[in-house]
């Protein structure tokens, strides 16, 4: 026994009091930053909700945002699993439609179905090699993940620049954008009269396939054991290095599937800023779903109607559009309280 | 080369590397004792934004960088609450700050443009230090600039003696090197941390005033782009020293001003090849440093008495 026990709160204890007093700050100060845009908090939360998850069109579009985050997520939970911290989900997304888009004049001539295959394929390479560099250049030399992901989403952000301006641009060159995709190259709606498409089928799949991949294959043990105790896995034949490579080439490569998902489905073409944010956002999805690939479309879905009710607000409201990221951070803020209660209880 | 357009690139090499060099001092000393905060792009941007907003407000810049060294402090105190005294993950915590800079900044910055409060904003002007600005190369580029350039320099020089010389130096470094015996040597370990953290943040948002209003005269959305992580990757580059630290964010600065230069002296290579160099200066700086870095022991692990 020593002097901690005599005390009256043990530190256990006081940590729990602090994360309770930080949640309810912390929706306070929410509260408080609606108030200052001179709208009633309460309101403008029915809104949200209403305009996210509760009409029809808003259903619609939040469904169309959650497909990108979920695949993106993916990749993130995987990553996160192993400790690895991909940051880049923006630069492998733009980099996987890049390449998917270069690669159309190849496809050409294929059957239908084929060609949309060997598209996918082209934006998971795209985006598998894009995560890859910044594996090797942890895995090699040491590099910190964080910030390499981070600075290869900016050389990403001007390679798609340079593209829709120089060589990808479409034959009139006049706007910085490509040529539309051909009709066969186009993933189909999947209910008539929304923009939902089939991406929504693909991003179901890749939730079954990573699942299958963490849980039941030799590749997810030595994934889940580097994240859990390095030493061990390293003891136990795991190679640290492979495993950093393999996970950013996996979560680039979904991140590229839904860039081109993006493009093929939704936008029709490649455009600068036609996915921006995914990225963060999706590391919110990985966490709130505890790195769980079975709960990330669940939490996706959650954070696209944030972002699709978030716009209904802007638009109907005075609370200006960004409240949507303070919300994010917010929620990966209680989210780690919330970690701290429950860390403890039952503990003492 | 031209003589003037060199001096030109090395006089506003300079003014680009201090939003940089801002933050990785803060980020340093945070680092040093242990506390790893990725955090530094959404404090930027709320410092650039405050520094705006008040520096209209009281009329006057310095009023401004009163304001974006509160907002800083408070980011990284908020920072240092979670993975200090809750001691949850360092790094989850710092990417909800970027989000959070994120969107209190364009938050902000909306409101205040919708109610119509942003007039012109009055800037940090250059320093005219008389015969010193008026040599020849030496005065453009060392002595004709904004009088926080030389308090960056100073708080450099400070850092740099603060660590080799004063028992709050040696206090610092314990705590990231060695929580453990600092904690039996009588140090409040998580008090160092959370103090280290409240710096760390000031820095940063004083990072983002500059930018705000020295270096340019308004605010923009995501204005800070990528320097915040800029900045992370030159304290790994410098090694946790202040002084080579001015070094490095004068190599990403100069790098800024020379990509901007180029793109205008070679209009026929696609200008996102020039617009890419201060990223990849940063990549290769990450591969140059890591294997031979040392970084703080502790680094990013909470520490418990047990």
């Amino acid at each position: 026994m020593d002097g901690r026990a005599l005390s009256a709160v043990s530190p256990d204890r006081r940590e729990r009091r602090i994360a309770l007093v930080v949640l309810a700050a912390g929706l306070a100060a929410l509260a408080g930053l609606i108030a200052a845009a001179g709208e009633n908090p309460l309101r403008v939360l029915a809104e949200l909700v209403r305009g996210g998850f509760l009409t029809q069109a808003g259903l619609a579009d939040t469904t169309v945002r959650a497909i990108p985050l979920c695949l993106v997520g993916l990749g993130i939970a995987c990553a996160f699993r192993a400790g690895v911290f991909n940051i880049g989900g923006d630069g492998q997304l733009l980099i996987g439609a890049c390449a998917a888009v270069a690669c159309v004049p190849l496809l050409a001539g294929l059957p239908a179905p084929l060609a949309l295959a060997g598209l996918m394929l082209a934006g998971m390479a795209g985006g598998a090699a894009w995560g890859a560099v910044a594996g090797v250049l942890k895995a090699r030399f040491g590099a910190n993940e964080i910030i390499a992901t981070i600075m290869l989403n900016y050389i990403a952000v001007q390679v798609l620049s340079w593209l829709v301006r120089g060589p990808l641009q479409e034959p009139a060159g006049i706007f910085p954008r490509s040529a539309r995709l051909p009709a066969e190259l186009r993933l189909p709606a999947l209910i008539d009269g929304t923009r939902i498409s089939a991406g929504l089928l693909i991003a179901a799949v890749a939730v079954g396939v990573v699942w299958l991949l963490l849980a039941r294959s030799r590749w997810g043990f030595g994934v889940t054991m580097t994240g859990q105790n390095p030493d061990a896995a390293r003891y136990g034949g795991i190679r640290p290095g492979r495993v950093t490579v393999t996970v950013l080439a996996l979560g680039g490569a979904l991140a590229g599937l839904a860039g081109i998902v993006e493009v093929s489905g939704l936008h029709g073409r490649l455009q600068e800023g036609f996915a921006t944010g995914f990225g963060i956002t999706a590391i919110a999805v990985a966490l709130l779903a505890r790195l769980n690939p079975l709960w990330v479309p669940v939490t996706a879905f959650g954070f696209a109607g944030l972002y699709v009710g978030s716009a209904t607000v802007a638009r109907a409201t005075a609370v200006p559009f960004p409240l949507v990221n303070v919300i994010e951070a917010a929620i990966i803020l209680g989210f780690l309280a919330l970690t701290v209660l429950r860390r403890r209880a039952g503990a003492d | 080369m031209d003589w003037v357009l060199f001096i030109g690139l090395l006089a506003s090499g300079v003014r680009f590397a201090m939003p940089i060099l801002f933050a990785a001092l803060g980020e340093t000393v945070g680092q040093r004792a242990g506390v790893l905060n990725v955090g530094l792009e959404g404090i930027m941007l709320v410092g650039a934004f405050l520094a705006v907003l008040f520096a209209v407000l009281t009329g006057s810049p310095w009023g401004g960088l009163v304001a974006a060294i509160a907002g800083g402090a408070a980011m990284g105190l908020l920072h240092g609450l979670f993975c200090v005294r809750l001691k949850v993950d360092q790094i989850v915590a710092g990417i909800a700050l970027i989000l959070l800079g994120l969107g209190l900044s364009g938050f902000g910055y909306r409101l205040v443009t919708a109610s119509g409060a942003l007039g012109p904003v009055p800037g940090f002007q250059r320093l005219n230090l008389g015969p010193l600005t008026d040599i020849p190369v030496l005065g453009p580029v060392l002595f004709n600039h904004h009088a926080l350039v030389y308090i960056g320099v100073a708080a450099a020089v400070a850092l740099a003696w603060m660590f080799a010389r004063t028992g709050l130096g040696l206090t610092i470094r314990a705590v990231g090197e060695n929580p453990k015996a600092a904690d039996s040597a009588g140090i409040d370990v998580d008090r160092v941390r959370m103090a280290a953290c409240a710096f760390g943040g000031a820095m940063a948002g004083i990072g983002g005033a500059f930018l705000s209003t020295a270096q340019l005269a308004g605010f923009v959305e995501n204005m800070v782009s990528g320097r915040g992580f800029i900045a992370i990757a030159c304290v790994v580059f410098a090694r946790w020293n202040p002084l080579a630290a001015v070094g490095v964010a004068l190599a990403f600065g100069i790098a800024e001003a020379a990509q901007i230069r180029l793109q205008a002296l070679y209009p026929g290579v696609p200008y996102q090849a020039f617009v890419i160099l201060p990223y990849v200066l940063a990549l290769a700086g990450l591969v140059a440093a890591a294997r031979a870095a040392h970084l703080p022991a502790a680094l990013a692990k909470p520490y418990r008495k047990s």
